[in-house]
Order: C-alpha cells, then structure tokens, then sequence
C-alpha cells in the first residue's frame, strides 16, 4: 500500500496547518515585536536615497533630555564617521542591528506618512528603522524593534563636511 | 476547563514541535563557552533587574575588619580580590564588589580622584567599533548605559571608579582597566566619597 496518497497528503498538510494555528495561538500575548514583523505595505518613499549617501557623526540617547547634547557629540564624531554608500538598486549600503556584513536597504514610505530604512519588502518589520526627522545635514531613526530600540536608542546622524 | 484543555494542548503541541525541530538538537555548548570567561562585550540598552542588581555573598557591600596605614576616607583597590575599599576609622572598611582590568589591562598606582559624573556617558571603544560599525560612537548616559549610574574620573590615567548594566561581571576581570561596581554600589561611594580623595590600586593585598 503506497504510504503518500493525495488523501495521506492532504490530512498531513490540514494538520500542518492547524498545528502552526495552535502554536500561534500559544504566543499570541507574548511577541511585543509580532506586530513590527508583520509590517505594513510599502509606498515609494518621499525622501530620496541620496540624502542618506555620504559621511556621518553618530551618537544615540535615550532621553530625550539629552538629545541637543547628543547632536553636539554626533557632530564631534566625524574623525571616526559612520560612511553611507549608493546601493546598485536604488537602496543604501548600511548596516542592519547586529549584522557585521553591511547590505543594500531601501527607504519605504507607509500610507501613515513614516519612512522606514530597512530590506526590501514591507515596511516597519523589526529590521526597520524608521526616520524620524531629516534636513541636508542631519537625520535621526528610531529602531522599530523595542529590543533594537532599548539597546541603541535613539541615533543622530550629522553630516561630515 | 476548556481552557485548561488548549493550554494542554498548546504545551503538547509546543513540545512536540521542540523535539523535532532541528534547532532542539543544536549543541548548547556554544552559549554557555561565552559565560565561563566573561568574555562579553557591553550591553548598550540593557536594563537588569533588581534582582540582578542585588550581590549575594562576598561581594555584598559590607563593613569588615580592614588594617592598613592609609588615612580613614582613603580608597584601596584590591585587584586580585575583586575588592575596592573605603578606609574607615578603628581598622574597619567599607569593602564592595568589583570588576577589574582583564588580563593586560590592570595597573597599579597611586592616585587622586579628580572629577564625579552622575550618569556618565559612553562611548563604545574602538574594537567594538570595528565589530559593529552601526553602534553610536556616543551614547548619553542614562539608565541602560554600560557606564552606569556614576562615574568617578581618576587623575592622571584614562580609567574611572562607575556603575555597569552589566551586574554578572562583578568578581571578573572584563574591563579595560576601569573598576566597575553595581550601579547602588557606585551610587553610595559617589555619596561618601569628594574630589581629592586619595586612592591605592593594588595588585593584591600587603602580607
């Protein structure tokens, strides 16, 4: 008797699928980032990537008490900047949080208004961080994800001439 | 109790799927190897708990029976011992739990405290830069900074007396030469203790 029958296939995938069902329900009131994972459509971004391309001070805060003297200390990091590059898509060459290997990461636009910097696809996943304020010389981003943001607050990046 | 009944069987199910999955029979060495040196790297963000906070045993803050010829208010550094003390009147000290230097990273010497900081900043050292060129090269102090709650600048050297976020090193060697107490520890000698005060930094205690 052969053991994978479209009947045998199709309990096994029903099964699958409840299971996975039942897992989720599990941890429905426990993952404070599911909602970030999920993410929302992207729209094309309003801020161009180019604004982001070039050399930058970085310095973070939590409070925001401590922002215009954070913005003073960015400023002063320029002799170790943080560098920006063109993507061959469109995107930025940066860093995602805790990845060693620097990646292409595009700027995404969300019916909300926000722009999210972060891979290709939805916006405002964990990976995202999502921008703030930005003029010519500055831009500041929030992580989206609470544990991204807890460890690295708050980032400013002013422009190295 | 039909709740109780999908709890059950949410647990049955999530053990059914722990033991088949591969990740279940990934060799856990890994994980623990990092603890067993102290080899962490700062946590920037991280915020114990009070129950981390709080020092068990020898490294309580506590008095003991401490005999030395340095005037009361004066404070020693044991390295070796993972002790600092505050030199109290009748052979007595007030001795806290630290972390110390890593190997190549300790020092010796006689000196001044020069400045207090409460809630110092922080800025990643270079090594960790190179590992994680996305970090801030400045963090502002506040709670969650590896500097901790207070900071006391030690003249004529690049090190400081501070809090951590990171309470499990106390008793290691993991810093760069700096001596590192629980941010309530710092906090109380930040109180007790004024620009000039003398300090002593020992390798190990005088027999």
């Amino acid at each position: 008797m052969p053991i994978s029958t479209p009947s045998t296939r199709r309990f096994f995938l029903v099964a699958a699928s409840l299971f996975t069902v039942a897992l989720a329900a599990c941890n429905s009131n426990q993952s404070i980032d599911a909602g970030a994972q999920q993410g929302v459509p992207a729209t094309p971004s309003k801020i161009a990537s180019d604004k982001l391309v070039g050399r930058w001070g970085v310095a973070a805060y939590h409070q925001d008490s401590a922002r215009q003297r954070t913005e003073a200390e960015a400023r002063r990091q320029c002799s170790n900047p943080y560098t920006i590059k063109a993507g061959q898509n469109g995107g930025v060459i940066m860093h995602l949080a805790d990845q060693s290997e620097p990646q292409e990461l595009f700027l995404k636009g969300s019916a909300s208004g926000s722009t999210y910097l972060g891979p290709a696809g939805m916006a405002a996943v964990a990976a995202d961080r999502e921008i703030v304020a930005i003029s010519d010389n500055s831009f500041t981003i929030k992580w989206v994800s609470p544990d991204n943001s807890s460890r690295y607050g708050t980032m400013v990046y002013i422009r190295c001439s | 109790m039909k709740i109780i009944k999908l709890q059950t069987l949410c647990l049955a199910a999530a053990a059914a799927w722990l033991a088949w999955s591969p990740a279940a029979k990934a060799d856990p060495a890994d994980a623990s190897d990092a603890q067993v040196d102290m080899q962490i790297d700062d946590q920037p963000g991280y915020q114990p708990s009070a129950e981390e906070e709080q020092l068990a045993g020898p490294f309580e803050r506590q008095i003991v029976f401490f005999r030395t010829t340095e005037a009361p208010g004066t404070i020693v550094v044991h390295t070796a011992d993972r002790y600092l003390y505050l030199v109290q009147p009748n052979n007595r000290a007030i001795r806290y739990g630290i972390g110390v230097g890593r190997d190549g990273f300790q020092w010796a010497g006689i000196r001044k405290i020069i400045q207090k900081q409460e809630w110092p900043d922080w800025r990643p050292p270079p090594e960790m830069i190179q590992r994680q060129p996305y970090l801030p090269r400045f963090m502002a102090g506040g709670p969650g900074n590896p500097m901790g709650a207070r900071a006391l600048y030690i003249g004529g050297t690049v090190y400081r007396i501070h809090g951590t976020n990171q309470p499990q090193t106390i008793g290691h060697a993991v810093s760069s030469g700096c001596f590192r107490l629980v941010n309530a520890d710092v906090t109380d000698l930040y109180d007790r203790v004024p620009v000039g005060t003398k300090i002593v930094v020992k390798q190990a205690a005088d027999l």
